[in-house]
């Protein structure tokens, strides 16, 4: 290590304030007592060495053939001679002076080098005490001495030992924690609601309020809460008729006037609709696998309905999570439970060129961290690796949950349509797919044929007998014709395109089977995501060998471990067991028994972790900011006593979501106004508003945005479920064409209809590989990660999108044909209801009288600006560069929607006066009071 | 071009400013955004870089790492067991020779014609020490792009705006161009994943506009647009009075302004209709088979003279199965006048020393092949284990080879190192320290090397 900290002497020579600067950091170390040699003893052994070890021998002594700077830390004395600069590293005594302790302070040099191992002001502390008590260093007896005495004691000023099932080593499994780091995995606290009357919510609010000396402002107006709680239940705007009822209810009598309001959305469809939305960005919902091919998952539309449905239903929070996790093996014969494990199904997945083994683990790896993370809050990646760094999570729990899904096998499975899932047109829809199915199969015969034709001609040539290409597959070159015989190099790149469609289309085929997207427990056996089915036979003496991998490799297996739950949370799995966290090892049952644990009533992190998420989407914010992650590194609850105590709550009133949106939606926090009532206070007291004095902003999701939208201008159909709907995109995206193995991926073709594809959002195909545009810039979230909150960033492009895109385009004409049909002709009034249906109010005089001039502006610029139309095409020439030869070469691509398509209003089929209006509406579209929500 | 300085996009909007508060304007000028050009966190030899990525897996046997003992062994049994590898394989010798060019003598297959100029070559440092640990093609262009086979983290060029912001705030600061396809894992390779979505890479469109609805429908004029926007600022400052607790309006009414900006500023920058002729056709612009790839390297070379950070563009059909000669030469021959002429350009201006150019792909190809449909056909399977890339100006050494696999290409061996050291390098040359350039995200300080790693100097002058 160089050594460039001779501070104090330079600072003599600099002048007076460095002076000061330097002896005031001396001071600081001189006014703490030095430390006896015991305690110094002990200081090393618990806090110096474990440090050392983690964060500093890796490269400094751990590998003797590669010692960095030539600085090893393994002794003392090589502690204090220091590395390759030749000066002194360590001065015992002084830590000033000792510039080792210099870089640990990222003072002039830095160590250790990485922003994440940066050491805390109380760790360089540490070592500051223990140069300063002479750097002792015991000896392994010693150490192991003062270690024991160390561990018998649970709770110390340090903090506490969890309990767990062990870590690799001691250091780890005895280390101690900061109580609030490991609050989450502390039993839900019985708490007392603060005294002072009122709404629960409300007192613990207040409670926190009052100490931070902020006033909460005042309820807000009446216009704002309809919207708020609207958008808040069901991700869409209001109605006008909808805000003049309430308006009225409430001047009579508003208590009741806001209870009805919420009944009446929590009762509504739309509930569902927007609430499965949270959950599927929690659970990374797709329509398709992701990886090399992107192949589509064609019952997947099942389980997003089948979400929907729980939360309409208000199924109890511990049922849908039993159901999702084990709904095979809960009830086999039930469709709905099969159809719920699609929750099993959710991660991109794939096999192309991935060696099994490792297809598999990344399989397996996938769940452990995605269902840890979707209902204990508890990312596990961090643990597949070695012992969690923060957390109480042993790398040996995260390979027993690892061992608890090794018997669960990804599969397409039989499950019977319910009467309730919405089967809508299915024999048309599977009409267009056949239709190209046959045209996939006829293209392919040509070529084949025409492959084939020059193969008999090679044959007859060579005086051979003809042999089809299967058959002549394992003859000696010299036997049979050249690969591709007879194709050009474009022939060659069509054979394997329409290959590949014809497994497209056969594949989608099956969105109108009896099928779903499931799982099952049987032995690992040969895999392509392809197509995935229930083996011949599963054998059920199979068990697999689980073992904590090291390093997360597979190469590197250690300990042997058994299917089991998370035991820092002190809830056993089988009481009175020689190891109470482990469950079954059958082959079947294994997530049942891990599902039970989730769900169960004394799990701390479950019930906590939904209703933290719960109160996220209604306030912005979780009493948890970080939804996904309750652990030490995630934040802290703002008010841990009010989440306990609704847990509780929660899980008393049998874990059932609707009831606790009333219970949140009918105190005062939730009905307040944005403003503050001193703002320079609030800015200055809790400038990231945790202790909710004001109520929120926030911007409409993607889905939200495109909803409205739809609603404002008259276009949504609210009819619900079925087989994914195609929205129109932008078409350059539409067509785009995006590369898959061996081929390029069908072009997004829209649902035929308007009614069909002006449907919610939740409904639209979802695509890993390609976004619809207009959502994926209004912050779609990754569809491979999990999102526990959307972002809402302003950039650049959303302007474009929904200033120029053809779909705004297309929403603006069709709203100002709904305003103009319900007022024919009368222009002030046009002005006065598109604002209505947009902002839920009137426009204010002024905001009138604008609008309605550059309405008469746009009318007379429109009368000289024609528009061009746009024709859909039927076919798409594909242009690609052949995967094997390098060679470009084109095909064509049917688009057989178009054939029979029937297109929105568009600005060549409306007049100027339509087209007038339509710039107006879409100016109300892109402003801010109608993309926030107050 | 200029850039526009902040100020008059306000002034810009003329007489409706009125609805604007003065506090407003003063605001947004001191709000320089989250694209402001920020200082590297040490000297930095490159303020920019040109990434050409060779999409496919693009063969270092027959581009700039030559293995005569292949030849010798072409056709024989080949008993490699490594990766996908099984069955029946057999050796493959490249159909290329080989030649020392330049006056470093540099070694490459004499399909590159015009990079082979002494000119050009002596510039270069090519890498032969790569490995990359993906066998497929998405995760192994995530895992060059963006740090993680996963998907979902950062690309580079995020991670670098994110570091260094851009010189101008008109145009995006990470730009991608791409063939008309996508390349596999698609818009994932540019993703800003956990950073702010003002890091996101921007694709140029090689047809129509430019960016996706850069341009209202063809019956709206420009005067049309301002009109609209004066409209919506109106409402929007209307609004914003009633909600002065309210930061994010501010930001968003700002964003229509920098659109309608970036309306004129990205046709002007990517219009190489007004570039000498002679220029046009050093980058082949007038070959069928250069011409896309020119242009978009002609662009990008506009791009950086303009102070956009980081500029990719992809170039598939490099995954030469079969067919490998003429798959290899066609690509080879696509890309190499461009490339040539776009380094000859960039020095010829003073740019190549601060400008980072990269020639990459995922990974490298097999010594071997399997029998494919029964036949010994001519090409390579992928390999993780050995690649080549290439790298020009930007504080790269010049006229170099670094590093080295073993007699037949199955493996580096010599000046071993991950991709993670690649882009450790990287941040390096543009002043920045992969382990400092960290954001937090789900628990931890998240980097672009996921847990750190080593710079490889013998790549850096």
């Amino acid at each position: 290590m160089v050594s460039r900290n001779n501070r104090p002497l330079v600072a003599v020579l600099l002048g007076l304030t460095l002076v000061r600067s330097a002896s005031q950091i001396g001071r600081a170390d001189e006014t703490a007592p030095v430390l006896s040699e015991t305690r110094a003893n002990r200081l090393f052994t618990l806090k110096i060495l474990p440090l050392l070890k983690d964060k500093c021998f890796g490269c400094h002594g751990r590998d003797p053939e590669d010692i960095r700077a030539d600085y090893d830390l393994l002794t003392r004395a090589k502690m204090i001679r220091g590395g390759e600069s030749g000066k002194t590293a360590l001065v015992p005594g002084k830590p000033q002076d000792s510039p080792l302790y210099r870089a640990l302070l990222w003072d002039g040099y830095e160590m250790p080098p990485k922003e994440t191992d940066r050491l805390s002001k109380e760790e360089t502390e540490y070592f500051s005490k223990w140069i300063a008590a002479g750097a002792p260093w015991p000896d392994a007896e010693r150490q192991l001495a003062i270690q024991k005495t160390e561990w018998s004691v649970r709770e110390n000023e340090d903090g506490v030992i969890a309990h767990t099932s062990g870590g690799v080593g001691d250091d780890w499994t005895y280390r101690r924690y900061q109580k609030n780091d490991i609050w989450a995995f502390q039993p839900v606290k019985h708490v007392t609601v603060p005294d002072g009357g009122g709404h629960p919510v409300d007192a613990f609010v207040a409670e926190r309020l009052a100490t931070a000396e902020l006033q909460a402002a005042p309820q807000a107006d009446v216009r704002t809460l309809i919207r708020r709680a609207t958008f808040d239940l069901t991700g869409l705007p209001p109605t006008p008729r909808e805000v003049f009822q309430f308006r009225k209810a409430w001047d009579s009598d508003p208590k009741n006037a806001w209870s009805d309001l919420l009944e009446r959305l929590i009762t509504s469809d739309r509930y569902g609709e927007r609430w499965a939305q949270h959950w599927l960005d929690v659970v990374r919902y797709a329509d398709t696998a992701g990886f090399s091919n992107d192949y589509e998952r064609s019952n997947a539309w099942r389980y997003r309905d089948y979400v929907i449905r729980s939360f309409n239903a208000d199924k109890p929070f511990n049922d849908f999570i039993m159901e999702q996790l084990a709904g095979d093996e809960l009830r086999p014969d039930d469709a709905e439970a099969t159809i719920a494990t699609g929750l099993l199904r959710m991660g991109p997945w794939g096999t192309a060129m991935i060696p099994q083994e490792e297809a598999r683990q990344a399989y397996l790896d996938d769940l452990v961290h995605s269902v840890g993370q979707a209902f204990l809050s508890l990312p596990m990646r961090c643990c597949k690796c070695h012992d969690h760094k923060f957390d109480p999570l042993p790398t040996r729990d995260y390979y027993s949950m690892y061992s608890a899904f090794a018997t669960t096998q990804p599969a397409e499975v039989d499950a019977a349509f319910l009467p309730n899932e919405n089967r809508n047109g299915f024999s048309e829809k599977r009409e267009l797919v056949e239709d190209l199915l046959a045209y996939a199969k006829g293209q392919q015969k040509l070529i084949q044929d025409k492959q084939e034709a020059a193969a008999r001609l090679w044959y007859a040539e060579h005086k051979l007998p003809y042999k089809n290409e299967n058959a002549r597959k394992n003859d000696p070159e010299d036997q049979k014709p050249p690969r591709h015989v007879g194709l050009s190099p474009e022939e060659k790149g069509m054979k394997k395109v329409r290959e590949q469609d014809v497994w497209i289309w056969q594949r989608r085929l099956e969105r109108y089977e009896p099928m779903a997207q499931g799982v099952y427990s049987g032995q690992d056996d040969f895999k392509n995501g392809r197509k995935l089915r229930l083996p011949k036979q599963i054998n059920a003496q199979w068990r697999p060998q689980n073992f904590i991998l090291a390093g997360g490799s597979l190469e590197a297996p250690a300990d042997a471990v058994k299917p089991g739950v998370l035991s820092a949370t002190g809830l056993h799995a089988t009481p009175n067991s020689d190891n109470p966290w482990s469950i079954t090892d059958e082959l079947k049952g294994r997530r049942l028994a891990f599902a039970g644990w989730v769900a169960d009533d004394r799990n701390p992190l479950t019930a906590r972790s939904i209703v933290n998420r719960v109160w996220q989407h209604h306030f912005g914010n979780g009493i948890v900011k970080t939804a996904n992650n309750f652990g030490a590194t995630g934040s802290k609850p703002t008010h841990p006593e009010m989440l306990d105590w609704l847990t509780k709550n929660f899980i008393e009133n049998g874990w059932k979501i609707k009831r606790l949106h009333r219970l949140i939606m009918t105190s005062d926090v939730y009905r307040r106004s944005g403003m503050p009532v001193d703002a320079e206070q609030q800015a200055a007291a809790d400038p990231d508003n945790k202790l909710l004095a004001t109520y929120p902003a926030r911007r409409l999701s993607a889905e939200e945005l495109r909803d409205s939208t739809l609603l404002v201008s008259g276009e949504l159909n609210q009819e619900m479920g079925g087989v994914p709907i195609m929205p129109e995109i932008n078409m350059a995206v539409a067509l785009q064409p995006r590369m898959i193995q061996f081929s390029i991926a069908p072009a997004h073709q829209p649902s035929r209809t308007p009614a069909e594809r002006n449907r919610r959002t939740i409904y639209a195909y979802r695509v890993r590989g390609q976004a619809d545009p207009l959502l994926e810039i209004m912050n779609l979230p990754n569809p491979n990660e999990s999102c526990e909150m959307r972002d809402s960033a302003a950039v650049t492009p959303q302007a474009f999108t929904l200033l120029n895109s053809d779909v705004m385009t297309d929403r603006s004409i069709a709203m100002a044909l709904r305003v103009q049909k319900e007022s024919p002709g009368d222009t002030a009034e046009w002005i006065r209801r598109a604002t209505q249906l947009t902002f839920s109010r009137v426009p204010t005089p002024k905001e009138q009288s604008r609008l309605h001039t550059y309405l008469q502006q746009m009318q007379a610029y429109h009368r000289q600006h024609k528009p061009e139309e746009v024709k859909y095409p039927t076919q798409v020439v594909r242009s690609l560069v052949e995967e094997l030869t390098g060679e470009p070469f084109e095909f064509i691509e049917k688009l057989n929607v178009y054939e029979d398509y029937v297109p929105d209003a568009k600005p060549w089929t409306v007049d100027a006066d339509t087209r007038a209006l339509a710039d107006v509406c879409l100016v109300l579209l892109n402003s801010n009071e109608f993309v926030y929500i107050y | 071009m200029a850039t526009i300085p902040r100020r008059d996009f306000l002034y810009g909007l003329g007489a409706s400013l009125g609805a604007l508060a003065l506090t407003d304007l003063q605001a947004a000028e001191k709000s320089l955004g989250p694209l402001a050009a920020r200082k590297p966190m040490h000297d930095a030899k490159a303020k920019a870089v040109i990434m050409l990525f060779m999409e496919g897996g693009p063969s270092h046997i027959d581009t700039f790492d030559p293995k005569p003992e292949l030849n010798r062994l072409h056709l024989k049994a080949s008993k490699r067991t490594k990766g996908l590898a099984k069955g029946k394989r057999f050796y493959v010798g490249s159909p290329f020779k080989s030649r020392k060019v330049g006056n470093s003598g540099i070694e490459m297959s004499d399909q590159w014609q015009f990079l082979a100029n002494p000119d050009v070559a002596d510039e270069l440092c090519v890498y032969r020490g790569c490995k990359a640990e993906s066998l497929n093609h998405p995760e192994a262009l995530l895992h060059m792009n963006t740090g993680s086979r996963l998907g979902g983290d950062p690309g580079v060029g995020s991670w670098v705006t994110y570091g260094l912001g851009s010189e101008n705030q008109n145009l995006p600061g990470y730009v991608v161009m791409t063939e008309l396809a996508l390349p596999q894992a698609g818009p994932a390779n540019w993703t800003n994943g956990f950073l702010p979505a003002h890091y996101q890479g921007t694709r140029l469109r090689s047809t129509g506009p430019p960016i996706l609805d850069l341009n209202p429908p063809n019956f709206k004029t420009r005067e049309h647009q301002r009109k609209a926007l004066d409209q919506l600022a109106l409402l929007n400052a209307d609004h914003a009075k009633t909600h002065p607790e309210h930061a994010d309006l501010q930001a968003r009414m700002e964003s229509y302004e920098l659109a309608y900006r970036m309306q004129m500023a990205v046709p002007g920058v990517i219009d190489i209709a007004s570039e000498p002729e002679h220029l046009q056709k050093a980058y082949g612009l007038e070959r069928k088979e250069t011409a896309d790839f020119g242009r978009q390297c002609m662009m990008a070379r506009r791009l950086v003279e303009e102070g956009v950070r980081f500029v990719q563009i992809f170039s598939g059909g490099w995954d030469s199965h079969d067919y490998l000669e003429k798959g290899h030469s066609s690509r080879i021959s696509s890309v190499d006048q461009p490339v040539a002429a776009l380094i000859k350009d960039l020095k010829d201006r003073g740019l190549l020393e601060d400008t980072l150019v990269v020639w990459t792909g995922e990974f490298g190809r097999t010594p071997d092949n399997n029998y494919r449909g029964g036949v010994t056909s001519l090409g390579r399977g992928h390999n993780a284990d050995a690649m080549n890339m290439w790298f020009a100006g930007g504080g790269t050494k010049a006229g170099t080879a670094v590093g080295a696999t073993d007699e037949i290409g199955a493996e580096a061996v010599d000046v071993v190192h991950p991709i993670r050291d690649v882009h450790i390098t990287m941040l390096h040359l543009l002043g920045l320290d992969d382990n400092k350039l960290t954001y937090f995200h789900a628990g931890r300080y998240k980097q672009l090397s996921q847990f750190g790693g080593e710079l490889i100097p013998e790549i850096i002058a």
